[in-house]
Formats: structure tokens, sequence, C-alpha cells
């Protein structure tokens, strides 16, 4: 099987599957947009509840009149219709709340948390992955112990409150302020890096225990399969097999981890978004869901739907080439 | 010991081949050989222990009445009087904590349960069927996943209005796809093994391969799902807590106790934003700790090492 | 020299007090020109800078420096009252017949931020379009101050720089309203819609750039119509939502100024004890917590209910518990020494729940047991609050007070969504809940919260006997007399449990040592101008 993983009739059976795949990422992103626009319809109150609470009186023929201005008095399948036209068509409605194009409140929240999900990834890479082979090769020994409390307790805490304490021991003991606003890089690379670096520290640590779990449990597995005993056997050295053979295949469910983590990374960053006070999308997305923006929450959600399935399609494609038992088709 | 090493047991017979269960061990063997070998899961399993024997005798245990307010002694510091000082309001944080971990459990086992068994079922069949079932059921999956898990939340809550019920079903929807997924990656790699492959040359029906020979076997990862779930879902309800849409005031919550009103006092009552971070921390470690241990013990091979 | 300088700082707090301070440092200084004052906010302002259409400070304070008013209380002077209003747009006004028509003479030059000139025709079409008058040309969106001009009879603007209000009767309290930063003059060539996105003013400041969720920047207006004003050149009013962050950030030296009402009383201590350069004024808020109970439906259509729940909350414990100490008891009209119309403290001592608390106690337990509820037959209430900590944190401090006298309380939480659909439908039987009033004004709060039929009296407390008196000392010209009237209302009000009153916010203003001229009021809706702040750095 591992010798007939490069040959043509595979090449284009991933080809097939694929575009198969796209086709279908197509179909998902449909219904995902079904869901999301009937959830938040479903939730009582409106745009125009939230409005009238900022003037702190209601009044129906009012409110009927603003309905009517901002389309929401329209049956819901019309609505559904028209807001698919224009996400065809590049148009992505008006934000209710701001009384804006919804594109240009979301654009500059883009790049703050794309930057912020791949810090995090990283870190949780960097540390994760180490560690899990460390621990893994060194199975019960006094390092594995103190490692895996080590990537436990990240596991255990919940990424807001240590952001709490981050900022409560840098305030309070030690007197630094976390800057105030968004500082981009190349107005103050420093200051944006330390911006940024901290939640995702706090973001990333809470993911790497899981990349680390993950990492250990999948290479102790493979290291107890035949062929590794097999290379050991034949007298190869302990870190090269782990590195030719057994990480190689522990890598299967490690990065279908990151692929799961990336995407949950941007739903869970609301939290640390509002305690360090970065302009990014998850936080805004509350904000949205609690003014019943509509434009702007269903857009949102569109676009990390488009991410979470990029990501994995690509965690898919990378079983195929990391473990070569996984055919595609069917 | 309470319910989990119960758990222990049951699991185990499951795994435990034919011919071996004859040599079925006894209860207290198997829970000392347990924490003989494995003393780091021991410490989670007691942790978890001590939890539930806190939140099951919350009421016994408290020094004082949770939700009463104390205008006398606001953000009072660790003494005698309030073991873990009080809240803006004067309440005893060491009684509210032994009240909120009944919050917390109910909500994490059950969204836990629920979530991971659906997952399960739903990756189990996915990944052996193959073809279109897996198709389908994977399409339906990325929509769930690609619904970021707070928006969900946020939107459920506002719609079904916050409560413990409504708490459970909007927690266990993300763990849903989580569970199929993982389950479903090593339903391919066993499918292929060749005990499966030769069940199916004696024409075994699909169904029993599924669950007899290939379920087993994916106890291990459905297992360390199921704790990591439970951990994280401890945790998202803290965060739900934590932005005002979990359980509602004034029962006592570890995430509500660390939503605005903590933050704002940190710097004068540090207390405020240690103790149930500790508690949610505590629980989640120990859940996460018996979880690993467990997976060890139960992965079948791994047994004879 | 600095540490010299905060030294001698920290004396003069101890010799003088906090709150003279404040005053001291304008006086015999010569103001200084230029610098950026960075300003806290809590969030992007709901409806932009469409101040008319909002009832909240998030609206109003970074929206009043660009606009302008007809009149105003003068910004330096601590508390407002009829005799501290000065003309803005409006050079001179007069009182004629009687006091039913209110002349304005507008200032001469005065040009909005596009270069158009400013006319009484933008009057008459701001205030025509607040009150909804037939013949106006725009309608606003929504409109929650309109019954502040329900006894506006027309509105005329005879030449370019004269305005008059025809009234249907005497009000001098419609001073009072126009004076509040809730009553900016809009321009009438400037759809209402962009007040919403951007802000055509004649205020001392042009909007520069909002960035949402990061900032919204302000530069001098150097057209600005008081001559030598503004002394800024500018300001950043920076939305923050976490408190902690906020505020670390304003000890921090990044924010030079708090923003009004979301400094407690412990935080503002933490922030001056940790960094004594920044100085603590203490004033008021004009907002008050309180105990909504519906009086369209049982048990609350009895009076004795009402009262009982009324007596059954500690008034003072609320003040330590809610507020550790930072608030203040009264009726319906904010409380002496900040307001102007407050009850004195012996009469305060008479009404239900402002008295020693177990007696108190024991009075509303008797009065529930002559309604029907006792031991055997608890009264069981179901209260709904805002999901919003300022809200929850007052109903985790009322449920365990009820049930000190047998009253079972539970507690559903309300979406900000559905919050005021709620109330306003009556769909509820009790609510702890907040209220703001613009003008430390009685027409502005009872014409507002206790008469018939308004859409902001949320218990829908009426009663024909305290409406003719409301009538009545709305129209009473001789001051004395009016607050005569004034505190028997509110005497009324408390005891028959209206909407009891539990205690009044204090304001835990924060500045940095070098900001001047920026004076807080007893009202935070009206001193968010900046024309006379400067930097003594």
């Amino acid at each position: 099987m591992r010798s007939s993983r490069r040959s043509p009739p595979k090449e284009a059976a991933t080809r097939t599957y694929v575009a198969r795949r796209l086709a279908i990422a197509a179909l998902t992103l449909l219904g995902m947009s079904v869901i999301i626009f009937v959830l938040l319809r479903l939730a009582p109150g409106n745009m125009v509840d939230i409005l009238f609470s900022t003037g702190g009186y209601v009044s129906e023929s009012d409110k009927q009149s603003i309905m009517k201005e901002l389309g929401i008095d329209r049956p819901v399948w019309i609505q559904y219709v028209d807001w698919l036209r224009e996400i065809l068509t590049g148009n992505l409605g008006k934000s209710y709340r701001y009384d804006l194009p919804a594109w240009e409140i979301i654009k500059p929240l883009l790049p703050v948390t794309i930057e912020l999900a791949i810090l995090s990834t990283i870190i949780a890479v960097l540390l994760g992955v180490p560690t899990g082979v460390i621990s893994a090769v060194r199975q019960d020994t006094t390092l594995d112990y103190a490692l895996r409390v080590f990537s436990l307790a990240g596991l255990s805490m919940p990424s807001f409150w240590l952001g709490m304490v981050i900022i409560l021991v840098l305030v309070g003991w030690l007197g630094w302020i976390p800057p105030m606003t968004y500082v981009s890089p190349t107005e103050n690379l420093k200051i944006h890096l330390v911006q940024f670096l901290l939640p995702a520290l706090a973001v990333g640590y809470r993911s790497s225990a899981l990349i680390t779990r993950i990492t250990r449990s999948a290479l102790l597995e493979v290291m107890r399969e035949d062929y590794i005993r097999t290379a050991w056997a034949k007298g190869q050295s302990g870190w090269i097999v782990i590195w030719r053979h057994a990480l190689k295949n522990a890598m299967l469910p490690v990065i279908t981890v990151i692929g799961i983590e990336f995407a949950f990374l941007i739903g869970g960053l609301v939290v640390t978004e509002t305690v360090f006070n970065l302009p990014g999308v998850a936080r805004f997305l509350v904000e949205a869901v609690l003014w019943r923006d509509y434009p702007v929450v269903q857009n949102l959600v569109m676009f990390i739907a488009i991410v979470v399935i990029l990501s994995n399609l690509f965690v898919d494609m990378l079983y195929g080439w990391l473990d070569p038992r996984v055919r595609y088709g069917d | 010991m309470a319910t989990e090493p119960v758990g222990v047991t049951v699991a185990e017979v499951e795994l435990v081949a034919p011919g071996m269960a004859l040599r079925r061990p006894g209860l207290v063997t198997i829970v000392w050989r347990f924490c003989r070998k494995k003393p780091l899961g021991a410490a989670g399993g007691l942790l978890m222990l001590l939890i539930v024997v806190a939140a099951i005798f919350a009421g016994v245990l408290a020094t004082h009445d949770p939700i009463a307010t104390n205008a006398t002694s606001t953000l009072a510091r660790p003494s005698s009087q309030f073991w873990l000082g009080t809240d803006h309001l004067g309440r005893d944080i060491y009684s509210r904590i032994l009240h909120g971990a009944r919050v917390s459990l109910i909500i994490g086992l059950g969204s836990t349960l629920l979530g991971s068994v659906l997952g399960g079922i739903i990756g189990l069949l996915s990944g052996y069927l193959g073809g279109k079932t897996d198709l389908i059921s994977q399409r339906v999956m990325d929509i769930f996943q690609g619904l970021p898990l707070l928006v969900l939340a946020l939107v459920m809550a506002a719609a079904l209005g916050p409560s413990v019920p409504n708490v459970i079903i909007a927690i266990s929807i993300p763990i849903i796809p989580r569970a199929a997924r993982v389950i479903r990656s090593s339903v391919l790699t066993i499918r292929e093994m060749q005990y499966v492959e030769a069940a199916r040359g004696l024409g075994v029906s699909h169904l029993r391969i599924a669950f007899r020979h290939i379920l087993p076997n994916t106890m291990g990862p459905f297992i360390v799902l199921c704790t990591a779930q439970l951990g994280s879902a401890i945790l998202v309800e803290a965060a739900l807590s934590f932005l005002g849409l979990g359980v509602p005031e004034p029962y006592p919550s570890w995430g509500r106790m660390l939503s605005v009103s903590a933050a704002e006092y940190a710097q004068k009552a540090p207390h405020l934003v240690l103790f149930p971070g500790f508690a949610i921390s505590l629980a989640v470690f120990g859940s996460n700790l018996l979880g690993d241990a467990l997976r060890d013990t139960l992965d079948p091979r791994l047994r004879g090492a | 020299m600095a540490r010299f300088r905060s030294l001698a700082l920290v004396a003069g707090l101890a010799l003088l007090g906090v709150a003279a301070v404040t005053l001291v440092p304008a006086i015999g200084q010569a103001p200084k020109y230029g610098g950026m004052l960075n300003v806290m906010q809590r969030e992007d302002p709901p409806q932009g800078f469409s101040i008319h259409e909002t009832s909240t400070i998030s609206t109003v304070w970074p929206g009043m420096p660009c606009l302008s008013n007809l009149v105003i209380f003068d910004p330096l002077k601590k508390q407002e009252s009829m005799d501290t209003i000065i003309g803005e747009l409006a050079e001179k006004w007069s009182w004629q017949d009687n006091y039913r028509n209110l002349v304005f003479f507008l200032r001469k030059g005065v040009k909005w931020h596009d270069g158009q000139p400013f006319t009484s025709k933008d009057v008459k079409y701001t205030f025509d379009m607040v009150r909804e008058a037939k013949e106006a040309p725009a309608k606003l969106r929504i409109n929650p101050r309109k019954d502040w001009y329900s006894n506006v009879d027309n509105i005329e603007a005879p030449e370019p720089h004269t305005v008059v209000f025809h009234l249907k009767r005497p009000q001098p309290s419609l001073l009072m309203m126009l004076a509040s930063g809730y009553s900016p003059v809009y321009a009438a060539h400037v759809p209402v819609a962009n007040y919403r996105t951007g802000c055509i003013g004649t205020g001392p400041f042009k909007l520069k750039e909002w960035k949402r969720g990061e900032y919204i920047d302000f530069v001098k207006n150097t057209d600005y119509f008081v001559k030598g004003r503004p002394y800024l050149d500018g300001m950043r009013y920076v939305p923050i939502k976490d408190r902690a962050t906020k505020f670390a950030a304003m000890q921090a030296g990044r924010l030079d100024v708090s923003f009004p009402g979301d400094e407690s009383r412990t935080i503002a201590e933490q922030v001056t004890k940790a960094e004594p350069r920044i100085k603590l004024t203490i004033a008021a808020q004009n907002v008050n917590d309180n105990m909504l109970l519906n009086v369209t439906k049982p048990p609350f259509d009895n009076v004795k209910v009402r009262r009982a729940i009324s007596l059954a909350i500690d008034r003072r414990g609320a003040v330590q518990a809610v507020h550790q100490g930072g608030g203040i008891v009264g009726a319906s009209l904010a409380p002496r020494p900040h307001g102007v119309w407050g009850l004195l403290e012996k009469d305060l001592a008479q009404l239900p729940g402002y008295g020693k608390a177990q007696e108190d106690k024991a009075k509303a337990k008797k009065l529930l047991a002559e309604a029907g509820f006792g031991p055997s037959n608890p009264l069981r209430i179901e209260m709904v609050t805002r999901a919003i900590p300022i809200y929850l944190d007052l109903s985790s401090f009322i449920i365990p007070e009820l049930k000190q006298v047998g009253v079972e309380a539970t507690l559903r939480q309300i979406e900000t969504a559905q919050w005021h659909p709620l109330v306003t439908r009556r769909e509820y039987q009790a609510g702890p809940n907040l209220t703001g009033i613009g003008p430390d004004d009685p027409d502005a709060n009872f014409y507002e919260n206790y008469a018939c039929g308004s859409p902001r009296n949320y218990t829908y407390y009426c009663d024909e006997q305290v409406m003719k008196l409301i009538d009545q000392q709305s129209q009473e010209l001789d001051p004395k007399k009016r607050l005569q009237m004034v505190m028997n209302i509110q005497k009324k009000l408390e005891e028959d449990a209206a909407r009891p009153m539990i205690d009044w916010r204090l304001l835990y203003n924060l500045q940095w040592n070098y900001v001047r001229n920026l004076v807080p009021h007893q009202s935070i809706y009206n001193w968010g101008r900046m024309q006379e702040v400067w930097l003594d750095k």
C-alpha cells in the first residue's frame, strides 16, 4: 500500500476528491447560512428593540416604520434570498447599528483576529509538540509527570481567567499597563508584539495542552506498532526512529486537533479579546449578536465558516499524505 | 469511590477479550492497582471525588448562606470568619464556591454525555460505513463545527433563556462534531486492520462489526475525548456565565463569580478573581488527570505492556 | 519638583477636602492653550452623535463637544439650577406674557462645521422635530424626550436671529430642559441619519474620525463662536468595555478623564491611592436605583403590599452593599447637598424603608400579614432585571432583603433587547431598575416617570391627585412655594410606593491633576461640552 501512494491513479483520485470536497463545501456553507439565519431570527427581540432600549421606551408604531426602513418587516424567506443574492454580488449589506456598509465594519477587524489566532496556534504547536514527544519517550519518568502536570494545568485554566491573572500581576505588582488601543506593527512593532503576545500566550498555552496530550498518546500508540519495534530491533537509534517513523504517523491526530483548535480559537477568542481590549472579530461578534445586527453577524459567521471549512479540508488532505492507510474516494 | 471508578469496571468488562473474562479481578483490587500504577490519575480521581462531595454536601459544608449579602463586610479578606473572603456584596466566597460546584458538575457532566454519545455514534457509523453516510454526516458536522461556539451559545441562550437545561444543550452541540471527528478518524484506521477484515470475510454483519469489534477499540480515544470534553464543558460554562449567559443570579456559579464585578475589584481584592478561578482550574485539572490515566489503562493495546 | 508638587497636592487635599480642590486651580492661573485630551468612553456611542435619538450617556458624552444648545448650565458651576443657565447659541432670552412665551435672541455669525450659516430655522427645525409637530419637515427615528415639549404650542422663527417658543401654559422648567446636554440644535440642512455616523454641529470641536471600537477623534473648531475657546487642540475618546483595563489605562496616564458613572467608589479610591496625581471629585449622577412594582396586577395593586416591599429594603444597607458607601439615600429627586429639590433628612427618615432596618422589616411583615401573606402562605414573586452587572448587583442585594420578611423572590434575567418591550407591556411583577434623569428638575422627572400615560412610566402608577399636584408645581412661578410642593409630591410618591427609590448613585470622577476646568455637576448628562477645559502641562 505504501508504494502506491504517489502513483498516478492516486493523484487523479485526489484531484477528483478535492473538486468534490469544494463542491460540497459550497453546500455546507449554504446549510450553515440557513442555520445562522434562522437562529438569529428565533432569538427574541431585534435591532429595533435595542434602538428603543437606548431611548428607554418603546413605541409600537415607530417600531413598525423602522423595521420597514431596515427591511426586516418582510417575510423571512424573502430576506434570506435577498441576503444570498447580496453575498453573491459581493455586497454585504449595511450594519444596522452603525449605519455603514457591513464590510467597512468587518474589514479592519480581520487582521487583528487572524494575527492573534495564528500567533496562538504557533505558540500552541511550539509548546505542545515537543512537550508531547518528550513526555511520550520518557513515559512514566519524573520528567513525564512534570510535563504532563504543566500541560494539563494549561488545559485546565480558563484562558480568560489566565488573561485576568496576567493583567492582575502585571498591573498590580509590576506596574505594567497593557496598551489601551490597537497599535499597528508599522506604528510601533515592539508594543504591537507585546500587545499580541500576551493574549496569544494565554490562549496558546491552553491549546498547547491539548496538542501535548494528543501528541503523547498518539506517539505512545504508534510506538507499540510492529514496524516501529522492527526499526528499533534493526538497531536504529531511538530519536531517529521517533523522528522518521513514529512522529510522522502520530501527526495524524495531532493535525486534526490543530485544525479543530484553529477553528474554535476564533470563537474562543471572544473573552480574551475583551480582556485585552483588542479590536478583533470575536469581540465584535458578541456585540453584534447582542445588538441583533443581522448583516454583521451573518456575514462574520459566514466568513468564519469559510475559514473553518478550508482548514478542515486541509486537515483531511494531510491525513492522506501522512497516513497511507487512509484512502480517498469510495 | 463514586461514579468514575465504577465506570472503569463497566468499560473494562466490555474491553476484555472473551477468553480473559474469567480472571476478572474485584473492584478494590482494580482501584488499588490503578492508584499504584497511575498516581497522577488517582490524584485526579481524588480531586473529582472531593468536588462531587463538595457539590452534594454544599448545604452542610457551607459556613454562610451563599446568596445572603452583608453590607458590613464587603470585599473582606480571607479570615477565620470568611475562609476565602467575601465579594463586593459581602457574600461568603467559600460558601459560594461550594454551591457553585453543583452548577459546574451538572452542566459539565450533562453536556459531555449528551454531546459525546451523540457525536460518538455519528462518528462510528460514518467512519465505518463510509460512502454517502460518511459524506452526509461529515457535511452536517461541518455545518455545526463551523458555527462559532459562543455565537451558537449566545443565540441559543437568547432564544431559550438562560437556564440549566438550555446551557447543557448549548454546550453539548459543539461537542458533537468534535466527538464525531475523533472517533471517525480512529475508526478509519481500525477498519483497515486485519482482524476487522477477517471478521468481514467471515460474513459478520456490519452493525455487529461496528459495535463489537470497532467500538471497543475506539474506547481509548473516546474516553480521552469524554474527559477532555468534561473539562472543556466546565470551562465553556464558566465562559458563558462570565459573559452573563449562564445560570441566573443570585445562585452562585464559578464563571459568574469571575465576571465584571470581580475584574473591577481585582486590584483591591485579588481573592475575588483568584479563588473561583482556582476552583474551575482544579475541577478541570482533576477530570483531565483522571481521563489521561483512564486512557492509558483502558487502551487494550497498552494492557500487556 | 514634580514630587514636591504632588506632595503639596496631597496636603491640599487633606486640608481643603476633595471637592473644594476642583475649583481652586481655576482661580488666578492664566489658561494655557493646546494639547490633546484623552477621554474615557464606555462603548461605541449607540446611534452615533444623534443625542436626540438616545437616552444614554454613552452618546451624550462624546456627542456634546461637537454640538451646541440654545442655553446650557454654566460648565464651571458645580450645582445646576435655573440660576446657573447661561446662553450658548442664544445670546439672551426673555420670558414674556407671564411665562407663556420664551423668546431667544440668537448669536450672529455662527457657522456650522461645514461652513453653512446657523439661523433660527435650524432651531425651529430641531425642536419641531423633537416635539413631533405636524409641520415638522423631518422625523427622528426614535424620540425619547417628546414629552418634555408637550406644553409647547408652536415655535416661531420671525427673523433669522429670533426664535419664540409659545407655550400652552406657564412652564419655567422648559428652560431647564433646554439647558440639558440632551437638547442640542441640529442643522436643518443635514439629514438626521447623518448624525448617526458623523456630526455637523456648531460646537467647540469638530469630529475628525470615528474608528469603531478604537477611538473617536475631535479637533478644535477654530471658527467656534465663543472667542478664545476651546483651549484644547483636540480630544480622543477611547471606548474600552473592560473596567479593569480602562482604569489601568487611566492610572498609566493614557487617559486623562474618566467616563461619568463608570467609576465606583472602590475603583476610584484604588486608582487615587496608586496614583496620587489623579484627583478625585465626588459629585452626583442624577441616576437612581429603584424598584419597579407593576401596580396594574396583584399583588402590587395593593398599596399595603407595595409598601411592605419598600419597608423590607434597607436603603442604607443598599448604599453600603451595592455601592460600598458610594451612594446616598433620597426620594424621587436628587438628594441634597448635590441636588436642589431633595427631601430634608428629617423628612426622609419618616418614609418607608429609610428608618431603622429591623423596625421597618417588622412593619413590613405586619403589612404583609394584613394583606393575607404569612409563613403559611408566603408571598412569592418573580422579579425581572436586565442581565447587566449593575442591575444584577442590585437584585442580588434585594432578594435576601425580601427573604427576611418572608417574601420569596426568584429572578429572571432579561437581555437588553427584551427589557424595554417587557416593562413597557407590563409583562412583569417586580424588577430592580436604574433610572437616569437629564436635568435635576421636577418636570423632567415627574412627567417622564410618574405621569399617567408616559411611555417611561413602567409601573403604570397613575394617580389623579398626584397628576394635579405635578401640573400645579410645574406652573408655580415662586421658587420657594414650588420647592415645598415638589417635596410634598415626593413624600406622597414614596408613601404610595409608586416606584420605591432605593438610593442615588454618587459620581467618583477621576481626572489627572493637570486637567483644568472640567467640573462635574449633579447630573452626568450636562457637562460634557469641554470648551473650558485646558491642560496645565
